[in-house]
């Protein structure tokens, strides 16, 4: 047992060096330019709510707009928005990619 | 006189508690939302159980120190506030997700099930952390408790998949794995 747990804790970080990319928390990046020129998040939260999303959160993250909500669907994910043009670039669901937009 | 009173146990009980107290005050005043809790109660979770499995390798490659001593007279009191917000993560997650389906549909991400497989893990030690159950399972009760050693690997799967990012997981997972090795390599018996 007492050789088993480093071993086995140490395997697991090796693993996870190899397999989880190394640009850290940002699924996605955009390309977006001075900030003076974004629509505001409150526009991207009304744009959605208006299309049957339920936003709980958002917040900037590489250059895009980052929302934790609910899909018109019904799905509970993380979605990535362009923070010009407010289009939908990325959705994900813990585990599981539910739509990426050519090129991102 | 404050020595005493700090050394009594439920002045320790309190400093456990207390991280839980000043996370909880943006949640009760609404500045943060359940989803906001997930890292504060997990990191603190896996803190106060690698906090309880360092105890004695550092005291097989160290040797007795009076706070080490101190510390390991409340281990199992370590042991418990890993698993009080370990039950305080879950909460919340129960809370932001909001509903079975949501929780289902992405129970099998390796991220998600070795959260709730570790917690799995942490209930029977939660539950057998007290003098009847020591009394009870005599010399079960320390094999029993080292299914600490799964759930703290479970943890780290947990951690490092849900975050998408090692850092973190590693900072503190990394002094673990060298003192519980170091330990297995130095076989001091103290």
């Amino acid at each position: 047992m007492r050789l088993w747990t480093p071993l086995s804790l140490a395997a697991v970080a090796a693993i996870a060096f190899a397999s989880v990319p190394a640009s850290a928390t940002g699924a996605i990046t955009c390309k977006s330019g001075p900030v003076s020129g974004w629509k505001s998040q409150k526009a991207l939260t009304d744009k959605l709510t208006k299309d049957g999303w339920t936003v709980r959160k958002s917040k900037v993250d590489g250059g895009c707009y980052e929302v934790y909500g609910t899909t018109p669907e019904g799905d509970r994910v993380e979605a990535y928005f362009h923070p010009v043009t407010l289009e939908k670039l990325y959705v994900n669901r813990r585990g599981e990619v539910l739509f990426r937009k050519a090129g991102y | 006189m404050l020595r005493i009173i700090l050394n009594k146990k439920p002045a320790f009980w309190a400093l456990l508690c207390l991280p839980a107290v000043l996370m909880m005050r943006p949640y009760v005043f609404g500045d943060l939302i359940a989803m906001d809790m997930l890292h504060p109660t997990g990191e603190w979770s896996a803190r106060f159980m690698i906090a309880a499995m360092v105890l004695s390798p550092l005291l097989s490659l160290i040797g007795p120190r009076p706070w080490l001593s101190w510390l390991i007279q409340r281990r199992r009191a370590l042991g418990v506030a890993a698993f009080g917000y370990a039950v305080l993560h879950l909460v919340f997650y129960i809370i932001d997700m909001g509903n079975l389906d949501d929780i289902l549909a992405e129970f099998l991400a390796l991220g998600i099930w070795t959260g709730w497989a570790a917690m799995l893990l942490f209930v029977p030690l939660g539950l057998t952390s007290n003098d009847a159950s020591m009394r009870a399972l005599k010399a079960g009760w320390k094999r029993l408790q080292r299914l600490v050693y799964p759930a703290a690997v479970l943890v780290l799967v947990h951690w490092i998949f849900i975050h998408n990012n090692l850092g973190p997981a590693l900072v503190h997972f990394i002094p673990l794995v060298l003192l519980v090795a170091a330990r297995y390599f130095r076989p001091i018996r103290v």
